[in-house]
């Protein structure tokens, strides 16, 4: 399972290449960033989706990582950010020209 | 970036937002000010020790780009320009705290050891090598409460402690929700080592927030 003959596509997972054969879920969440964002060769990519259906930890796994995401969305990392004084009189000079 | 200033700007153009802080339209630039706060400071903090700096990066900035509003000449995206002198300033006094920069050649990247430790899978020795052993205990109703009220405070301690790179491109993706191809453009970054960056910090993440909500339930 985690032999050394490159995939298909060639894509590098964690370390192993992922064979025409399986995708362990070690492997899996190697590739899971690659595989939200589209960046999976389409060999690669049939494989973690045939993962997917019959690993239900890997869906579990790949749910938490959702979650991660949306809650770093979640964040309120707007700070209030006031404008310096300093800035706000340099600007304040421009009204008078 | 240019997506923040096109969206703190939609009613008005790039060139009536020039001539709005030409004039000094107080309201136009703090609006602006508020919408770009989070990305600029969140990039100047990538090259610079402390947020008080990167604080100080972003109001030089903005004084920068008061002074030289009427040199402005539209060759390049307002939001471009402003980004353009963010990473100047950002650039100058990562010099001054001698540190290298954050996406410069010589920085290697992140050392590539596995985003879950492999004590969690099986041996090669065991029925299904590389398989789980320790498996992920999916996220029910309690967890995902706690996801949305207190937990939310330690995902932001924990973002706060990613290695420098991890911390900048999750917050620009995840947090200010900028696209793949923004952060790379306005980085400098390949693809390729955006998304290594973006995948060892969200791993971690998910790794803090699984032992924080396993505790929690426990």
């Amino acid at each position: 399972m985690h032999s050394a003959t490159p995939s298909e596509d060639g894509h590098p997972a964690g370390g192993f290449s992922v064979t025409a054969h399986e995708v362990t879920c070690q492997q899996f969440v190697e590739l899971i960033t690659d595989y939200f964002e589209g960046a999976l060769g389409p060999a690669t990519q049939s494989r973690v989706e045939e993962h997917l259906v019959m690993c239900d930890w890997c869906v579990a796994y790949a749910d938490q990582m959702e979650a991660t995401v949306g809650a770093l969305a979640e964040l309120d990392d707007r700070e209030a950010a006031q404008p310096s004084e300093g800035l706000l009189a340099v600007l304040r000079e421009r009204q008078r020209i | 970036m240019q997506t923040e200033i096109a969206a703190a700007t939609a009613h008005i153009s790039d060139q009536e937002t020039v001539a709005a802080l030409r004039r000094g339209d107080e309201q136009t630039f703090r609006d602006l000010f508020a919408r770009t706060y989070p990305m600029l400071k969140r990039v100047a903090r990538g090259y610079v020790a402390s947020d008080a700096v990167a604080e100080e990066i972003v109001q030089e900035t903005w004084m920068a780009v008061i002074a030289g509003i009427d040199r402005f000449e539209s060759r390049s995206t307002l939001g471009t320009w402003i980004f353009s002198i963010l990473t100047n300033q950002a650039k100058t006094h990562c010099a001054r705290e001698r540190r290298a920069l954050p996406f410069s050649s010589v920085v290697p990247m992140d050392a590539e050891e596995p985003v879950v430790a492999p004590d969690r899978f099986q041996n090669d020795d065991e029925a299904w090598p590389g398989h789980w052993a320790t498996p992920p205990r999916p996220w029910q109703r309690p967890e995902r409460r706690m996801l949305a009220l207190e937990a939310r405070e330690h995902l932001r301690r924990a973002l706060a402690q990613l290695p420098e790179r991890q911390r900048l491109i999750v917050g620009l993706r995840d947090v200010d929700g900028h696209s793949a191809e923004e952060v790379c453009g306005l980085l400098g970054l390949s693809q390729e080592n955006q998304r290594v960056l973006l995948h060892r910090g969200r791993s971690r993440l998910r790794a803090e927030l699984e032992t924080y909500l396993d505790d929690a339930v426990a």
